[in-house]
């Protein structure tokens, strides 16, 4: 890249909160499309962005975008799976959110290439006589995945100490290799645990826990109970609540990171355990609470199907308004399905 | 206020009365309620997360071991007919790619076809989680959450898990047969039947320039 083009270059530094060192954005060439990727149109951030580096702001519900036309992603996630996809595809993401790294695409999630907590207040001018330097990303095909590295066969070749003794040694070293590679297969799905385990699942359960303790220990559980036990000890509430999270303005803002889903069936277990709702009530409580699952990531699921954008345009109103249909329907297959449990 | 009588009768009996009566009140809820969270974390964590890892460890290899290669067959073979497109794809992808690369596959699928496999995939995330929570380990608490309270009154949560995905599955098939027919009514009501048969052309093409 050269220093010739006249596009102003735009420095993203990560908000109160935040994560990331910050990202220096400018539109070149082809790559003159900042993606907004946050549901109800082009966020604030994203037009800053677009504003000041000049290049389009682009919905990312309605159109996608091939990738090497994108400036940066934005993005309003606090979960697993969006904050890690642009990433993983080499892409400058401003996350709107204060989220970190995490989940399964956590290890993509880095410095060069992510900062968060933005409010438009962080995209600023960059200083054209500092920070010139755009963020360098390795290209996709160089950057090595979990499988590739777990696949790696330790294990060497033969030293040539004469054919008789390779034919020999060959055996060995084909059991050896077999071994180590299996070793580093179980080493390797280990780290990976454990890396999810710290990452995601203790910080979730941190945060369960305070809610629960919380719900329990002052008696908002039974507030609660009292609210939910009518609506949710019947077949015919379950349906009012599956029909409600996935409405179609709803379901898109009830989606992110499942939060919604996992408070609500936490709460729901623990209104079964002592006894509020019946047992039976689990499996229908399950469906009704996913109803909006996946309503928010619509548009980048289609996209890592690559989809095209008539299709992102057809199938984001058609999977919204299919979940009205199947939502209840799921429901009540559930409860029919719950007898003698 | 509600709450504050409760807290008031869980209180000890024996504190001072007085100015000071009500911060000593003030302090014992206060660490109180961290004590109950901080149970409630234990218990979490010893309950849950031994099991947990060591299966997630092992799923994670058997991943591997079979290889990516191996399932894209699998699912390639699945995307064909309308039956399996809508429950052995989608399962498939979701436990061999995991959420969210299992979206990927949708690579295998004309135009039409997408938004179907997305939707019946993605509804697949939660009751996956009950025998292979590592394909979205992410969002547990979606099933975690109800089955500990089902596990607290001392009962199995396996028959539960196993209707949860059994129904999981019948319901990923009627959402992507739903969403698919309504991305064929989306296409006719926009104007864009001539495009999506262009592309339907360009699918056939590339597969018989597979092939």
């Amino acid at each position: 890249m050269t220093e010739t083009h006249t596009t102003r270059a735009v420095f993203v530094r990560p908000g109160e909160g935040g994560w990331g060192k910050g990202l220096l954005l400018r539109a070149d060439g082809k790559r003159d499309k900042v993606l907004s990727v946050t549901g109800g149109g082009i966020h604030p951030v994203a037009a800053r962005i677009a504003e000041l580096t000049g290049a389009e702001a682009v919905d990312g519900f309605h159109t996608s975008v091939p990738d090497d036309e994108v400036v940066a992603a934005v993005i309003n996630c606090g979960g697993t799976a969006r904050i890690g996809v642009y990433p993983r595809k080499g892409l400058p993401t401003v996350d709107v959110y204060p989220g970190a790294p995490g989940g399964p695409l956590a290890k993509f999630i880095t410095e060069e290439l992510f900062v968060s907590a933005v409010g438009v207040k962080e995209v600023t001018e960059a200083d054209s006589e500092t920070g010139t330097v755009p963020p360098k990303v390795p290209p996709r095909a160089e950057r090595p995945s979990a499988r590739d590295v777990a696949a790696t066969v330790t294990g060497g070749q033969s030293t040539g100490f004469g054919r008789a003794f390779d034919s020999v040694s060959g055996v060995f070293v084909k059991f050896g290799s077999g071994v180590g590679s299996f070793v580093n297969t179980m080493l390797a799905s280990g780290r990976q645990t454990v890396e999810l385990t710290l990452t995601t699942i203790l910080p979730f359960m941190a945060y369960v826990s305070l809610l629960l303790g919380i719900v329990n220990y002052t008696g908002i559980a039974r507030g609660i109970a009292n609210v939910l036990s009518p609506i949710a000890s019947n077949p015919l509430g379950l349906v009012v609540i599956s029909l409600v999270v996935s409405l179609p303005f709803l379901s898109p803002i009830l989606g992110p990171g499942a939060a919604i889903a996992q408070v609500v069936g936490t709460l729901m277990g623990s209104q079964i355990a002592i006894g509020a709702l019946p047992v039976q009530y689990a499996l229908p409580t399950l469906f009704a609470i996913n109803g909006q699952v996946g309503c928010d990531f619509i548009p980048v699921g289609l996209a890592l199907g690559e989809a095209k954008p008539e299709t992102v345009a057809v199938g984001t109103p058609a999977v919204l308004i299919s979940r009205l249909i199947t939502a209840p329907l799921a429901v009540i297959i559930a409860w029919g399905a719950s007898f003698g449990l | 206020m509600e709450e504050l009588a409760v807290m008031a009768q869980q209180a000890d009996t024996g504190s001072s009365s007085g100015p000071l009566g009500v911060l000593e009140w003030l302090g014992s809820h206060f660490i109180g309620l961290f004590n109950a969270s901080g149970e409630q974390f234990v218990s979490l964590v010893t309950g849950i997360l031994p099991t947990l890892i060591v299966l997630l460890t092992a799923m994670y290899a058997i991943t591997t071991f079979i290889g990516e290669q191996r399932v894209t067959r699998a699912v390639r073979w699945s995307a064909r007919w309308w039956i399996t497109r809508y429950t052995i794809m989608p399962v498939l992808a979701v436990l061999m790619l995991t959420n969210p690369m299992a979206y990927s596959f949708g690579r295998f699928l004309p135009e039409r076809h997408k938004p179907a496999f997305y939707d019946s995939a993605v509804s697949f995330v939660h009751p996956v989680t009950t025998f292979f929570p590592y394909a979205n380990a992410g969002e547990l608490f979606v099933w975690l959450g109800v089955a500990n309270g089902v596990a607290q009154l001392g009962q199995s949560t396996v028959p539960l898990a196993l209707r949860y995905f059994l129904v999981g599955i019948v319901v990923i098939f009627i959402r992507g047969v739903v969403t698919e027919r309504i991305t064929a009514f989306m296409i006719k009501r926009t104007g864009r039947t001539e495009v999506f048969a262009d592309f339907d052309r360009q699918f056939e093409a590339a597969k018989a320039g597979a092939k």
